[in-house]
């Protein structure tokens, strides 16, 4: 009916799409691979100290009093061994990156901010010492300062200093944590020093230039959970994808992209909106080997078609001539049986019942439901094709078939045989058209009626129309239902199923067996012995049983209901295009859509859109887990929940401190370290603050000039001075007093009891 | 870059240079490795330890531990363990946060398994010992 329409006009679903413009790609980054291995510099001098920045994600190291540090490089090594040149040898930093086979060992000697692995830190700093040029004879004869974590256990400063006594022989070290030589850099004196780096976010009230470290609190996350974080998320984001997306992409994704909101609750409600999505989302696709298709010539293309064609054609006539052959036997057993009933109207019911047992019947009965199935499998077989492509309609000549066999030679018979079979064939594949014409013929009028009453009722019609479309709506629905609820086994509908298949078993077992009926060929399709399918509702049995999991039957009931929304799009003036079923399911509807493919439909066959990503919610949720740790499932209070408690409660009243005034404090908040460089970073401080400081109160959040270096930078200045020379321990005063021995000094290397 | 072999080999010989300035008579011990787990006990117990041998009770004593920062006084917000948009519906046999309908419909046809790898991002997932 519509099949037709179809092809002149357009198709009216895909008519109403728009075309929105292609939205900017991005290139996933990788890390930078090295040029060439990490120079060597001359900087050091006799004496003069070194200092060590060693974090969890980069180590710098140089001399005191130097501007910059000599190197910059990954704290990372990998033992490599190389077979050829029989040698084994552990590669620190850059030097790993710029081979794959040995960045594949890659390992960092840290768990959390504790370092575990003191192998692989004497690898460090073995590189360290030797790259800043360090030239000394059996031992490093230079000062050493060096990092460590806030509040450090005794185990890791006792590893350090034994490494540094023991190993190089260092005069004498110090130690620090690293946001206090940030702040000390930056010129701070008092003030709440917010350091949130690579392993985990420390804030640190400081006094006078002195940290208190009793109320300092340390926050595990920071810019390494952050990119695990989502780096798992995105493998559940995308758990198809391609190809792997390794940690320093999804790195360089959160530096990049990532940035904390201003109003978190308002922002990433809003942030799948269309609009939103338009200017926020963004698409990076990962680098692969596009798969060209070769292009075939015109000639080869349509020979290519020829080929299949012929092929094609030989098979269908194999199957019609299969197909024929079987008609035929049918007919010849339908006539065999029909003759046998008539003449059994004739019998005595002694005869009757002989004749009966002989072809293996029952009775008449059984007989007649026999006969009529058979009638049946016989239609259907006419109504397939056979007859069709039948190009001689002219019919062939029997001549030889009226003649007695007696006045035949041998070989005559022969072609008699041959032309009685064609005989039959012939007639079959007539009849068949024949039916196939009447068929034809009521869809037609049928069609022509339809016409007929749209034109002269349109109201009735399309309220005829939208019932049906209705009556579909809802089979589909209940289908649907039906597959979830049979996901569940101790559902109803899973318990049905079960007794259907149940008994369906049992019908089977039974066994009828000890017939003797001509039914040549039997096979589940055309056993005329079986009464199955009779009666329509029998075919139901298979839809009860069957999982639900057959997604013909629901293709079949979208395109019914495409068909029908074709129809009623295009005659009924109250039906848009926004009340198909495809807008229904629109992606611009789907909030799944928007957050995995963006604000763009998704073409799953196209290579380029197979390997992009999108980040949308993510860019603003990774952020925000250091202000709500709840997101990741970390037991621990947010930054800004955090900064209140300090301000406000913790801060001993000794110092001069009450709940009240702590504008002395405030007035300098301080942030250092990576992840303070995502943007909008201190504006929401800086709201954070506003909300839970009495009204009034003045205060000020500043971020360090360089959040990365001028942790190392204040180290190189404060090493240098007077305060840092009382504070180094010596190798003597190490080897006298034991590693339990420590001087304290304000840049938090605080006394371990 | 790949490295070239006779690169690699100068390479490797000047980062040997490295024994130099090391001390020649040093204890040279061949695995050093403490997970944190262990060294977070070693300092509990020295801890202990010290407040045992000490005559005056020792209050306050900052370790890396007791800086920790204390669990969250306010209330928590939930989020759409999917898209992560702000939801309070939560799906009761999976106890995945879902946003809406569309949502927790994904839920129901996750793959088995993949409900605990959503909850493992917000560390709810159950596990077994």
């Amino acid at each position: 009916m519509t099949t037709d329409t179809d092809k002149e006009t357009p198709d009216l679903h895909d008519a109403a799409q728009e075309v929105l413009a292609p939205r900017k790609v991005y290139k996933m980054k990788d890390y930078v691979e090295p040029k060439q291995t990490e120079p060597f510099k001359h900087d050091w001098r006799n004496g003069v100290p070194i200092v060590i920045d060693l974090g969890r994600h980069t180590t710098r190291v140089g001399m005191a009093g130097m501007k910059d540090p000599s190197s910059v490089f990954p704290s990372i090594t990998s033992h490599y061994k190389d077979k050829k040149l029989k040698r084994a040898l552990n590669m620190v930093g850059n030097d790993v990156l710029i081979d794959s086979g040995v960045k594949s060992n890659m390992k960092n000697p840290f768990d959390g901010s504790i370092i575990t692995n003191w192998n692989s830190v004497e690898s460090i700093l073995d590189y360290s010492f030797l790259h800043v040029g360090v030239d000394s004879r059996d031992f490093v004869e230079s000062p050493v300062i060096m990092t460590e974590p806030l509040v450090s256990p005794f185990q890791q400063r006792l590893g350090l200093t034994e490494l540094l006594f023991e190993t190089y022989s260092v005069p004498k070290c110090t130690f620090g944590v690293d946001s206090l030589f940030s702040f000390y850099y930056n010129g701070g004196n008092t003030g709440l020093v917010i350091g949130s780096g690579y392993n985990s976010t420390k804030l640190i009230p400081v006094v006078g230039g002195k940290p208190i470290l009793d109320v300092s609190k340390r926050i595990d996350w920071a810019g390494r959970q952050a990119v695990e974080y989502l780096s798992s998320s995105l493998q559940l984001k995308y758990p198809y994808f391609p190809s792997r997306i390794n940690d320093f992409q999804v790195e360089n994704m959160v530096k990049d992209f990532c940035y904390v909101s201003n109003d978190y609750q308002h922002e990433v409600s809003h942030y799948l909106d269309l609009d939103n999505l338009e200017k926020k989302d963004i698409t990076l696709e990962a680098s692969f080997n596009e798969i060209v298709k070769q292009e075939k010539t015109e000639e080869e293309l349509r020979q290519e078609e020829e080929k299949k064609k012929q092929t094609m054609k030989k098979l269908q006539e194999q199957a019609r001539e299969r197909r024929l052959q079987k008609l035929l036997e049918k007919e010849h057993d339908y006539e065999y049986f029909t003759t046998m009933e008539t003449k059994l109207k004739s019998m005595n019911k002694k005869e009757v019942v002989s004749t009966l047992r002989e072809a293996g019947f029952d009775d008449d009965k059984d007989l007649h439901n026999y006969i009529s199935n058979l009638e049946r499998s016989l239609k259907r077989a006419r109504n397939q094709d056979v007859g069709e492509n039948d190009a001689s309609d002219q019919p062939p000549s029997f001549d030889l078939i009226d003649i007695p066999d007696e006045k035949l030679d041998e070989e005559h018979i022969k072609e008699k045989r041959k032309q009685r079979l064609m005989k039959a064939g012939y007639d079959a594949r007539q009849r068949a058209k024949k039916e196939k014409e009447i068929a034809r013929k009521t869809a037609e009028e049928a069609a022509k009626k339809d016409e007929e009453w749209r034109k002269s009722d349109l109201s009735s019609w399309i309220a005829a129309r939208r019932k049906r479309l209705r009556i579909l709506k809802k089979r589909r629905k209940d289908r649907i239902r039906l597959k979830e609820e049979l996901t569940d086994r101790k559902s109803r509908a899973s318990q049905l199923r079960m007794k259907n298949i149940a008994s369906l078993a049992s019908e089977e077992s039974e066994g009828r067996g000890g017939r003797k009926r001509k039914a040549t060929n039997v096979t589940i399709d055309n056993d005329p012995n079986d009464t199955f399918g009779a009666n329509d509702d029998d075919w139901s049995i298979y839809r009860d049983i069957a999982k639900g999991s057959d997604s013909d039957v629901e293709e079949e009931y979208e395109k019914r209901i495409y068909d029908l929304e074709e129809e009623l799009l295009r005659y009924d003036p109250e039906f848009t295009i926004n009340d198909t079923l495809q807008a229904q399911y629109s992606w611009k509807k789907s909030i799944i859509h928007r957050f995995v493919r963006g604000p763009r439909d998704w073409d799953p066959d196209e290579q380029h859109q197979q390997h992009q990503i999108h980040l949308n919610v993510e860019r603003i949720r990774v952020p925000e887990i250091i202000f709500q740790p709840s997101i990741a499932g970390l037991d621990q209070c947010g930054l800004s929940e955090l900064c209140e408690q300090t301000a406000l409660k913790r801060l001993p009243s000794e110092l001069g401190f009450s709940g009240d005034d702590v504008s002395s404090i405030v007035g300098d908040v301080f942030l250092t370290g990576g992840c303070t460089l995502f943007k909008n970073f201190d504006s929401r401080l800086r709201l954070e603050f506003e909300s839970f400081l009495p009204v009034g109160m003045k205060f000020n959040v500043r971020r360090a000039e360089d959040p990365l270096l001028d942790t190392w930078r204040g180290m190189a200045k404060w090493a240098v001075t007077d305060e840092a020379k009382s504070s180094y321990i010596t190798k003597k005063q190490y080897e006298e007093m034991g590693p339990e021995y420590l001087k304290e000094n304000r840049m938090g290397c605080a006394h371990l009891l | 870059m790949p490295l070239d072999r006779e690169d690699l080999a100068k390479l490797m010989d000047k980062l040997e240079t490295a024994e130099k300035f090391k001390n020649p008579n040093r204890k040279r011990t061949k695995r050093r490795y403490r997970s944190l787990r262990q060294v977070l006990r070693d300092d509990e117990k020295r801890i202990q330890q010290k407040r045992d041998e000490s005559k005056t009770p020792i209050a306050n004593i900052v370790t890396y531990q007791s800086v920790t920062a204390p669990p969250s006084l306010k209330p928590v917000k939930t989020y759409c363990d999917i898209t992560g948009l702000p939801t309070n519906y939560r799906s009761p046999t999976t106890r995945m946060r879902y946003y809406n309908k569309e949502c927790f419909d994904m839920i129901k046809s996750l793959p088995p398994g993949v409900d605990q790898q959503y909850l493992a991002l917000r560390k709810a997932n159950v596990i077994l010992k």
